[in-house]
């Protein structure tokens, strides 16, 4: 039977979207100030789909993520504080400062990065399915992609040999409805990302992305078959981000309203709280002092990064190669 | 006979998000890419078109149902090809869910469409059935678990629609009237076609039910053994025939007696049966309350806290169909597809 979700389960998917919300909220603020270094993509409105998804995964199982990869992290399990001083550039930070907002990886929880290259994070859940496949271990890999990355080379090529090797692999397009600045209506000929899954020999399935509990069992689905050997799927995940591709986008190309329609009647935390509270199954009270307990979470972590040391000169040739 | 030659209407309603839900995980469920709902559609127009309908309604979408449409049509050559009817797209504001149905068949009410062709599966005929009144339906399977709908080649589909449309063939020869059943749980009141399944799973979630552990009730409008979906685990129990005047009812257990059940595609179980019996129009009967949820026609709709009482009662007010053979039969008893070569289409 499904696994039906715990009290804690609820509690700690409703910490997970909250703390992603926080930290994307905080970014947008902060980074107006001029003071983060690089680009910041902001994953705010996206926080049910790498909710939905990763608590199905456990610490062994991999994912690859985007250059919207802040979300990702946190829900696999990356400690925002470092994330934090990483995206400030601060040598405290998860990669030591040295790769900033789009290069967020922690190879201790499973996350094999944030990734500048569209569609990059493809062939690297090949190489990491493969070795769990190839060791006789239980590990299912994850792709996040975009439906920019869904038209990418890489990802038709992961995605192949993804089948061919049936590979524990779970392609997850999260499809936000824009790549950059064009709409997926005029850039996906198929307009449903699913629907390639056909031609790859492999299911495909669509999925409301504003809905924790549709993504929760979805992906659990896929994941579930994937570890028993089924091999790899396709997920698309519709869902609509609340900020531009990159901060500083004045996003003329989309209509007026449109996020504020979305985040007033479509919203994951809203859902989420509205129908855990009504069920009595979490109280208001409760899921008020989660939220309090973040943003004291999220104002740390930043108090932190500011006064956190930059990395120095010393630095620069460290961490180059990795000897194995 | 000559073909009726006041301008015929008929509406097209294709569900952009059918057949594609968690099932193709669960079971071995079909993909139904766009793409091949825009070739059923172009299939459809064709047969439209040579019996007469001048235009069609048609719901718009964003997922590229109505843009791929919209270029089969700009290469449409009438003088090449057969003739098309001209296709209006509906001016809605769409909000890319159900609800755009709903508006959709509304509108296409008001403006008089003679048949409303729909294409999806058992969830998209349930929506339409809420709002399309005695408006026949002509159903076309592209969702998942179809036990509503048929799966017929669109052509034929077209071609029946069409001879209603046109008035070669009467409503009353064509149509049949199904059962349909409601549910009301708290203030709220819900429809459903073929099956209300109360299952133990908490959350509407990924909305298939896919899982045979988790169902606990089940009522039915019809039951046929070769039919898929839930409905077969009432049929493979005791059977109840779509045109009869009653429905079913099973109560689901995990142990004891079972029967073999084909309640997805690809998935065959054997399901526990507790108790089983008829269900007769107009008589309610209580849901057993528990913490949960009630799926309509295949899709977790209602959540269920234990303490909502709920009720489902079987109604043979439901909507109009098309059978599509025995309208076809009637139009070549009728003549109406006698041409004469030379003279014109």
């Amino acid at each position: 039977m499904t696994k039906q979700l715990t009290r804690d389960d609820l509690l700690k998917a409703y910490r997970t979207m909250r703390t992603i919300r926080e930290f994307e909220e905080r970014l947008h603020t902060d980074f107006a100030t001029g003071e983060i270094p690089g680009f910041v993509h902001l994953y705010a409105g996206e926080e049910a789909s790498a909710t939905g998804v990763c608590m199905n995964l456990g610490p062994e199982d991999h994912i690859a993520s985007t250059h919207r990869g802040h979300g990702h992290c946190i829900a696999k399990g990356v400690d925002p504080v470092g994330m934090m001083a990483e995206i400030w550039g601060r040598k405290t930070g998860t990669c030591k400062g040295k790769g900033g907002s789009m290069h967020i990886a922690d190879l201790s929880v499973g996350m094999l990065g944030a990734n500048g290259i569209v569609g990059g994070g493809g062939p690297l859940v090949c190489g990491t399915a493969l070795a769990a496949k190839l060791r006789g271990q239980p590990y299912v890999s994850v792709c996040f992609f975009g439906d920019g990355a869904s038209n990418q080379g890489t990802i038709f090529e992961a995605m192949n040999l993804a089948s061919v090797w049936n590979l524990p692999v779970i392609f997850l397009a999260e499809n936000n409805g824009y790549a950059e600045a064009t709409s997926s209506n005029f850039s996906v000929a198929c307009d449903n990302i699913a629907d390639r899954a056909s031609a790859f020999g492999m299911p495909g399935i669509t999925v409301d992305g504003f809905d924790f509990f549709a993504v929760y069992e979805a992906a659990g689905a896929a994941i579930e078959r994937a570890r028993q050997g089924g091999g790899p799927s396709l997920v698309e995940v519709k869902l609509s981000r609340y900020y531009g591709h990159f901060e500083g986008d004045q996003q003329t190309y989309r209509a007026p309203g449109e996020v504020q329609n979305i985040r007033d009647t479509k919203d994951c935390l809203l859902q989420f709280a509205r129908r855990v509270t009504t069920s009595g199954q979490i109280t208001q009270a409760e899921l008020a002092a989660i939220d309090a307990e973040v943003k004291a979470l999220i104002d740390g972590s930043v108090v932190k990064a500011k006064s956190d040391p930059k990395p120095t000169e010393a630095d620069l040739l460290t961490d180059v190669y990795v000897s194995y | 006979m000559k073909q009726c030659s006041s301008p015929s209407l008929v509406g097209i309603v294709a569900n952009p998000a059918s057949g594609r839900d968690i099932r193709r995980l669960t079971s071995k469920a079909l993909v139904f890419p766009t793409v091949e709902k825009v070739n059923m559609i172009e299939r459809l127009l064709g047969a439209l078109g040579a019996t007469g309908v001048e235009r069609v309604l048609m719901m718009p979408d964003l997922v590229g149902i109505s843009a791929g449409l919209t270029r089969a049509i700009d290469g449409h050559r009438a003088d090449r090809d057969q003739p098309w009817p001209t296709v209006d797209f509906l001016p809605m504001r769409l909000t890319q869910g159900a609800a755009d149905t709903v508006e959709a068949v509304r509108r296409m009410r008001e403006a008089g469409v003679a048949v409303i062709v729909v294409l999806g599966g058992d969830g998209t005929h349930r929506i339409v059935a809420g709002e399309c009144a005695d408006t026949p339906l002509a159903t076309l399977s592209s969702g998942t678990n179809n036990a509503f709908p048929d799966l017929r080649e669109a052509t034929l589909t077209g071609l029946a629609a069409g001879l209603v449309a046109s008035g070669a063939v009467a409503v009353e020869a064509a149509a049949r009237r199904n059962k349909r059943l409601r549910v009301r749980c708290a203030g709220q009141e819900e429809l459903a076609l073929v099956d209300v399944c109360v299952t133990r799973l908490e959350h509407v979630g990924a909305r298939a039910v896919w899982d045979p552990t988790s169902i606990a009730e089940l009522y039915v409008t019809f039951a046929e053994p070769g039919v898929i979906g839930l409905s077969s685990i009432a049929a493979m129990h005791t059977p109840v025939g779509r045109d009869e005047p009653r429905g079913g009812w099973v109560h689901c257990a995990p142990a004891g007696p079972a029967v073999l059940a084909p309640i997805a595609p690809g998935l065959v179980r054997p399901i526990g049966i507790a108790a089983a019996g008829a269900l007769l129009p107009g008589q309610p009967m209580a849901i057993g309350a528990l913490r949960g949820s009630i799926a309509l026609d295949g899709e977790r709709e209602i959540e269920l806290d234990g303490r909502q009482a709920a009720s489902v009662t079987l109604e043979l007010e439901g909507p109009l169909t098309l059978d599509v053979p025995a309208t076809l039969a009637a139009a070549v008893g009728a003549g109406a597809l006698q041409r004469e070569l030379g003279t014109g289409p």
